[in-house]
């Protein structure tokens, strides 16, 4: 009998005595990835302006590019020619890519979801109709050849009200999921993760999970959310998910990336995360900090000889004030260069403070103390109080 | 910081050293050489952590007064030099008013004063505000203010007032410069005015004179107004006039000269005795997308001077640059990777070139100080000529089957 050799091994090194968060280490093709973890946003296979070499100084352990930007550009057939995006890109750490759907239907007005598959106008100058399908998606996804591929799901605005679309989303996103499990063509290399759906329904929900979990899968995402949903809505959602999908398996929430969300959610125990915001936002001059943004085009900046957080060690932080980097800002693109090193050493510097409080038994402490600096006069809002109440951390 | 001139004086390409710096006793740089060109400190595109992976010599800057204005209330409370406060605190400076990739704008001329053009608009500089920035800046070596609006088509009149100018901020900067403690360390560098007019050249060498003895070197200045042109001047206009001015000047000052002048001249220029230029023209390169090619050494293979990667043909080119190339970027990057980022705007594009062309000019300036020491600058000039030959019959021939084409259209 042979058996093929898994891509993904995920054990867990470390539980929260008080929350359901853990620390978890998953083994992938390209390596370790250490859990929970939040992974930079890298759309066209680069990630602003970073060399790959300065990512993996930094630690960058896996990163995410977007299916539909580079089917489109450069295309399967370089992608093929070049070896996949590790090689195109020079990076020899993980790849995650997402299936392309939701930048479909998010970026594009005339997408029509069928059982086919999504179909939408080309961007190209004949306007020719295209469509998505979940065996085209994966034939993108092999070839960009990602540690980490997702399964085209059926997305629903969290804010469309119609339960009946919404059900058909789950069990079409279900009957996707098999379609491209059945043309998969590297299980021994990538790893499929299926996307449980049923927006803000928690009866629909538990019917993806338990349509899912019958799947032979490695691992689960969460999508469906981030979508403009009130925050008392999407943490319910959250916490019902990691209570119903299997223990053994990392659980990805999608879309979610902000200081405050990825606290809550490692408490709620999620173990993986991914958003633009840290790195798109750099453009604009914003810098992040444990306390918040800070937007470093604004004229009290320009006379700061502070650095944007003395106590980051990145090289930005060791090395520029934020006048110098006020001066430049959003007219040097060595400024964006300059802010996204710190932001993605911020977001993971709070990760891997994450990990220790929960492997040193003061992840409760962290938490309490993180939403105090935040709110110092204790208006916590509604959500973050009963997120963590439901999780046993009593806020200060 | 002093300089030495180490071959004969009276020889014209000629290898110099700079040395005993002021708080970098272990640096020394050889001449002929380039500074690297930054804007607000920063090569374009490059941070100075990037730098560190294109090359681990002395970063040795050239930061243009008119990228750094808008720091002025900054640079008044910050307590430390530009090296520092530009993020680079191991880096050598050189402090000088514009910034010669881009074109100065002409006129806008006012009695004593200068004008520059920040993002924030017109500003004037005279011997005092210029010096007071020259002060905060505290670099290792600045150019003196100088007028240096000339250019091959400038009246006699406009010459003379440029010469008239540059000599009475020479007298105000340098007085300054004797009272300053600040600066009693700083290389200091004279331009000299007088634009294509051999005249105006010799008067202005004659009246600044007098102040030899506070000058270490001499800047050639407003033979041009700066900007992707300068790649374009003939050496044969520019030739009487530097050569004029070399003869003139004493043999063991630093000979400087400013803009994007193409590699060809570069040596030309070395072959008449200047040290000093800049890495401008890197930078309007890479604006054009476009990578240097050009072989250095003699064997290496190349297959074109400069070539623009934003070109449809190297979509599925997985060849580095340059084959042979030590660079990060072709170290591990493709021609194809490059083109991609290229036609969806990232941001990394620009990086990989500028990474390649700052090598690639860096390498070059190397051969020309090695073709110097052994006596070879002209076979340097004529393997660089054939293949700028090349390039020209290559365009040629482009531009005349393009009309065929269209004649039979
Ligand atoms: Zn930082
Ligand atoms: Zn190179």
């Amino acid at each position: 009998m042979t058996t093929i050799k898994s891509p993904l091994s995920f054990a867990i090194l470390g539980k929260c005595g008080s929350s359901k968060a853990r620390v978890g280490k998953i083994t992938l093709p390209h390596g370790p990835v250490d859990t929970p973890v939040f992974m930079p946003v890298g759309t066209q296979g680069t990630l602003k302006g970073m060399l790959p070499e300065q990512l993996k100084a930094m630690g960058v352990q896996i990163l995410l590019a977007n299916t539909y930007h580079l089917g489109t550009r450069p295309g399967v057939d370089i992608l093929l020619k070049a070896g996949g995006l590790h090689k195109f890109m020079n990076w020899d750490g993980n790849l995650l890519t997402d299936s392309g759907g939701f930048q479909m239907v998010s970026l594009l007005k005339l997408a029509e979801i069928t059982e086919q598959g999504v179909k939408f106008e080309s961007l190209n100058e004949q306007k020719d109709q295209v469509m998505l399908s979940p065996e085209h998606s994966i034939e993108i996804q092999n070839a960009i050849g990602a540690d980490i591929i997702m399964q085209l799901d059926d997305v629903v605005k969290t804010t469309v009200p119609d339960k009946e679309r919404i059900e058909e989303s789950v069990h079409r996103t279900t009957r996707w999921l098999d379609r491209c499990i059945k043309v998969h063509q590297n299980p021994s290399t990538q790893n499929i993760f299926p996307i449980v759906q049923g927006t803000l329904y928690q009866d629909l929900r538990k019917i993806s999970i338990a349509d899912h979990i019958k799947r032979d899968v490695n691992g689960f995402a969460i999508g469906g959310l981030s979508g403009g949903e009130s925050k008392d809505d999407f943490w319910k959602i959250v916490h019902l998910c990691t209570d119903l999908l299997p223990k053994n398996k990392p659980i990805y929430l999608m879309g979610v990336g902000f200081a405050t969300d990825l606290v809550v959610c490692s408490a709620l125990g999620v173990d993986m995360f991914d958003c633009v915001f840290p790195t798109r936002t750099a453009r604009f001059g914003c810098a992040l900090t444990m306390v918040g943004q800070i937007n470093l085009k604004k004229k009290q900046y320009a006379t700061d000889l502070q650095p944007i957080d003395k106590d980051c060690d990145c090289s930005t932080c060791k090395n520029y004030t934020r006048a110098y980097l006020h001066g430049i800002v959003t007219d040097l693109p060595v400024a964006c260069h300059l802010i996204t090193v710190h932001n993605v050493v911020f977001q993971l510097r709070l990760m891997k403070t994450i990990r220790d409080s929960i492997l040193n038994g003061t992840f409760v402490e962290f938490v309490q103390q993180f939403m105090l600096a935040i709110h110092p006069d204790r208006d916590y809002p509604t959500w973050i109080k009963d997120s963590l109440t439901a999780v046993n951390i009593p806020l200060l | 910081m002093k300089f030495n001139v180490k071959t004969v004086l009276q020889r014209s390409p000629r290898l110099g050293e700079l040395s005993q710096i002021a708080g970098k006793l272990d640096v020394c740089l050889e001449t002929p050489l380039a500074l690297l060109h930054t804007q607000a400190g920063h090569i374009p595109h490059i941070t100075h952590e990037v730098l560190k992976l294109v090359t681990q010599e002395p970063h040795f800057l050239q930061i243009p007064v008119v990228s750094m204005h808008n720091y002025l209330e900054a640079i008044h409370l910050y307590d430390g030099r530009v090296a520092d406060f530009v993020g680079s605190k191991d880096s050598l400076t050189c402090v000088t008013l514009n910034d010669p990739s881009n074109l100065m704008k002409q006129g806008h001329h006012n009695k004593d004063k200068v004008p520059i053009f920040t993002k924030r608009g017109k500003v004037l500089y005279d011997s005092e505000n210029y010096m007071d920035m020259v002060e905060k800046l505290r670099p290792d070596m600045y150019i003196i203010l100088s007028d240096g609006d000339t250019n091959m088509t400038s009246s006699n009149k406009r010459v003379s007032k440029a010469v008239e100018n540059t000599v009475s901020f020479n007298q105000r900067c340098i007085e300054r410069h004797k009272k300053s403690e600040k600066l009693k360390d700083a290389f200091v560098i004279a331009p000299i005015a007088g634009g294509y007019c051999v005249k105006s050249r010799k008067q202005c060498l004659e009246l600044l004179s007098p102040n030899e003895p506070d000058v270490q070197g001499y800047l050639i200045d407003g033979l041009h107004n700066n900007g992707p042109e300068v790649e374009l001047i003939s050496f044969s206009e520019v030739k009487p006039i530097v050569d004029y001015v070399i003869s003139k000047l004493p043999p063991g000052k630093l000979r400087a000269i400013q803009g994007c002048w193409s590699p060809l001249n570069i040596i030309k220029l070395v072959n008449s005795g200047i040290d000093i230029f800049d890495t401008s023209y890197c930078r309007i390169l890479t604006e054009r997308s476009a990578a240097l090619t050009f072989a250095i050494d003699a064997g290496e293979a190349s297959e074109s001077y400069e070539i623009n990667l934003r070109h449809g043909k190297f979509s599925e080119d997985f060849q580095p640059v340059l084959k042979e190339c030590k660079c990060v970027a072709c170290q591990g990057y493709s021609r194809a990777y490059i083109h991609h980022l290229l036609t969806v705007q990232e941001l990394l594009g620009s990086v990989l070139i500028m990474v390649h062309n700052i090598h690639h000019m860096l390498r070059f300036f190397q051969k020309i100080r090695d073709s110097v020491r052994e006596d070879k600058l002209n076979e340097l000039e004529d393997r660089v000529a054939a293949q700028i030959k090349l390039l020209h019959c290559h365009k040629e021939q482009l531009a005349s089957s393009e009309l065929s084409r269209n004649s039979t259209e």
